[in-house]
């Protein structure tokens, strides 16, 4: 297996860098496609010329960012997917996930089944080498973790909280190593997936409150995911060639700005569409994704609707879901405000449109507070200009697009 | 280079410490901005930098007068900037440059009076300059281009020393101006928000009383922010202040203004007359302008994709798109027009199908549904007035005004 691990190439040049964000600390690495060797050989080359040329100067205005010296010299070694001091601990504070416990014994787990938990406070400098799981250790645990997502015989909120916290610490294993390489890349698509997997499960039984705030927690690891994938893919990327999986990822981030919310991830989309790359952006799956997002915010309900059921991905569908409805919802509310009033307008045709069946149109009409009515032969109709239609309230069940129920 | 005496370079040197201790001492900002402005390349500089590069222990001249100990934590590293700056070591230029630069806000810290004001805004515009060029020297080996972050910071520093009450408050809009600059081009512009949070809710001074130069270009770019945003009416009033108000010979700055400017006007139905778009080389609008003119959807398609790439990386991508509903627009209003002239009695009742031939004539593949979809967004929108009759398939127009201009408004969201 090619495993390239790469550690700052020069910590003398890193201790004179200003407040670094964590993806200019990755730039600092930039990742070649020459053999390791001679990457390394070049790297030592700077090294030492920035060692002579400059002396020593303590860091100075730097919070947050861990210490260059110790970053060069972190490599896991942990063997297990949990380290062994942890897993004692956790036996004996009675601290053990449903998934860890040995024969369901609360107090007693086994190196198969602990898996390190996430760390909110972590100080790199008191981080010994054997707590800190090496890149097979850690991509063989992801494998465990989403493997149990099949496990039926727990609810998905228990399954989603525990992969949840132990996928998050895998990053936090990832990124204090520094390991950026191709399986990184993968491993931080499954978890994405995951995110996104969750997303829509979370979404489809979200009517109770208590998962609100777990959909929004998920919701913000996605995002970060999204945006630590995307700088891994800037360091990897040569100029001419793309990670086949790069479009798709990428079309998330777009699909994300749907909904009236401008800047869900806090930068404007129209800067961040100036930074990617032509090739991803002429991709099949940028285009999509772009012209969804056309559709979506010229209120082309028609178009939206059969361009997603057609289309979309299943990954991608999940990230649309949420705003199939309220797409929906601004089709009643035109076809309420703009429809003749004397011609009430067929349930049977907004079934078509909205691609919904009839019964699940007539009481989302009614959740967008319209009445409908039925005439003598027995057809159902949306009586237009009615003054009280208002965007369905509480959290409706998403009815899936028909033709579309195989996601 | 000419021959220089170890003499000559001596008297220079001896110089130049006497101008800047003079200009320090009797507080002339305007010569002592010429002592600082070491990318101008000016002849006194250079020949200052000659002499450098000669005469090794120019330290020793710092420390043999009592009168340049009080500049010398300035000049000691601004001598190794000049240095390094005329023998091409960028890098080196630029750290030493940073140390002058902090050794400089430390005394300009005490100054009770803004009469270094001239010089601060050299040392800023001098700071951002060398740091671009270091960081290129950067990339070109393969490090990372950090400096004019580290710019920034230091720029950061410096609107703290300004922005506070007094006389020197003048001066935070030119500091402004030049994070702006390095925020735009890293690509970090959400630092923007603080400094302009500052600049705007600031009771104790009136905007207006900035300089002129750094106004407009205060304006330029938070009026680009708000064309990000999309928020077009903030974007309209700041672009225009900038266009209104700068220099009218400097043509390359009012077509900075222009390209950004253009796209919001067109947002809130404004056209531009062609003559604007040849003079100032913005051709890449005119087919946008004459789509909307026409109501051709096709040439609209047209126009972005041909000139995709150019209007993603400027931001206006976006904002160009979303004209598509005011070609729609002017496309029924044309069709309106010459039913009108065959039948004026029948002119507000149009056919979908009609419609939807007009598209396809345009290569544009849309069924009835669509059609009809579109027109309920129209008049949804504001865009049109009259309502649509699903079974007749007809959409039937207002007699009164059926096409309301936006009249310097966004089409409503």
């Amino acid at each position: 297996m090619d495993r390239r691990q790469r550690r700052n190439p020069s910590a003398s040049s890193s201790a004179f860098s200003s407040p670094a964000s964590s993806s200019s600390r990755f730039r600092s690495e930039k990742f070649s496609s020459n053999p390791p060797k001679t990457s390394n050989s070049l790297e030592d080359a700077h090294q030492l010329k920035s060692k002579c040329g400059k002396p020593q100067r303590p860091k100075q205005e730097e919070e947050g960012e861990q210490d260059p010296n110790n970053l060069l010299s972190l490599v896991g070694t942990c063997p297990f997917m949990c380290p062994a001091g942890e897993r004692a601990q956790r036996e004996r504070l009675r601290d053990l996930a449903v998934f860890e416990r040995l024969h369901g014994n609360p107090g007693k787990t086994s190196p198969s089944l602990a898996v390190k938990k996430f760390c909110r406070t972590i100080a790199t400098k008191h981080m010994q080498a054997s707590d800190v799981r090496p890149l097979p250790v850690l991509e063989e645990t992801l494998n465990y973790l989403l493997n149990l997502l099949d496990a039926t015989e727990h609810p998905f909120e228990v399954v989603h909280d525990f992969v949840f916290d132990r996928t998050r610490s895998i990053r936090q294993d990832l990124s204090m190593q520094n390991i950026i390489n191709d399986q990184t890349i993968h491993m931080f698509e499954e978890m994405v997936k995951f995110h996104i997997i969750s997303h829509h499960k979370l979404h489809s039984c979200s009517s109770k409150p208590s998962f609100s705030s777990v959909h929004y927690l998920n919701m913000e690891q996605l995002k970060k995911c999204l945006i630590s994938l995307y700088a891994l893919y800037k360091e990897n990327r040569n100029s001419n060639s793309i990670y086949k999986n790069e479009p798709e990822f990428y079309s998330f981030h777009v699909l994300l700005h749907l909904g009236s919310n401008n800047q869900p991830l806090g930068e404007s989309l129209s800067l961040w569409l100036g930074r990617v790359p032509s090739l991803i952006l002429k991709s099949k799956e940028m285009c999509f994704a772009r012209r969804l997002l056309r559709l979506f915010r010229m209120g082309n309900y028609k178009r939206f609707l059969c361009t997603t059921a057609t289309e979309a991905s299943y990954l991608q569908y999940y990230i649309i879901e949420p705003y199939i409805n309220e797409v929906r919802a601004l089709a009643l509310s035109c076809v309420n405000y703009c429809g003749y009033k004397l011609h009430p307008y067929p349930i049977a045709h907004l079934s078509k449109l909205l691609m919904m069946k009839e019964l699940d149109v007539e009481s989302f009409c009614n959740a967008c507070g319209l009445e409908t009515s039925t005439d003598e032969r027995g057809n159902k109709f949306l009586s237009t200009k009615q003054t009280n239609f208002h965007y369905p309230k509480e959290v409706f069940p998403s009815y899936c697009l028909l033709g579309l129920e195989h996601f | 280079m000419a021959y220089l005496s170890m003499g000559e370079a001596h008297r220079r040197i001896t110089e130049y410490l006497n101008r800047f201790s003079d200009a320090v001492l009797t507080q002339d900002g305007s010569s002592l901005k010429q002592l600082l402005s070491i990318s101008s390349n000016s002849p006194l500089l250079l020949s200052l930098a000659d002499a450098l590069n000669l005469f090794h222990d120019s330290n020793r001249l710092l420390k043999q007068s009592d009168r340049f100990s009080q500049i010398s934590e300035i000049v000691s590293p601004l001598f190794r900037s000049i240095q390094n700056f005329r023998l091409g070591n960028l890098l080196d230029s630029y750290n030493a440059f940073e140390k002058a630069a902090n050794a400089f806000i430390q005394e300009f810290r005490n100054w009770e009076s803004a009469w270094a004001l001239e010089a601060l805004y050299v040392i800023a515009y001098e700071i951002r300059v060398l740091a671009e060029r270091a960081d290129r020297e950067l990339a070109s080996v393969g490090k990372t281009p950090e400096k004019l972050k580290g710019a920034g910071s230091f720029l950061m520093k410096v609107f703290g020393v300004l922005a506070g009450k007094g006389p020197k408050r003048v001066g935070a809009l030119y500091v402004t101006c030049q994070l702006f600059k390095i925020y735009f081009k890293l690509g970090t512009v959400h630092l923007c928000r603080s400094v302009i949070r500052s600049i705007e809710t600031a009771r104790i001074f009136d905007f207006e009383e900035f300089p002129i130069r750094d106004k407009v270009t205060y304006m330029y770019y938070t009026g680009r922010l708000e064309v990000f945003n999309e928020n077009f009416p903030a974007a309209d009033q700041k672009l225009s202040y900038a266009l209104m108000h700068c220099n009218p010979h400097r043509e390359a700055n009012i077509r900075m203004i222009l390209k950004y400017l253009i796209p919001v006007k067109l947002s809130i139905g404004i056209l531009p007359k062609n003559w604007l778009l040849e003079k100032y080389n913005l051709i890449e609008y005119s087919n946008i302008v004459q789509a909307l003119k026409r109501g051709d959807l096709r040439l609209l398609r047209h126009a972005l994709q041909e000139h995709e790439d150019r209007f993603l990386r400027s931001g206006v991508y976006l904002v160009l798109e979303k004209l598509e509903l005011q070609v729609y627009q002017r496309l029924v209003k044309k069709i309106y027009f010459i039913q009108k002239q065959k039948d004026p009695s029948k002119a507000h009742q149009l056919k979908l199908e009609v419609i939807v031939k007009a598209l396809k004539w345009l290569e544009m593949d849309m069924d009835v549904d669509e059609v009809e979809c579109i027109m309920s967004i129209l008049i949804y929108k504001n865009l049109m007035k009259g309502y649509f009759a699903h079974k007749s398939k007809v959409v039937v127009l207002s007699k009164q005004d059926p096409f309301p201009k936006l009249n310097g408004k966004p089409v409503n969201s």
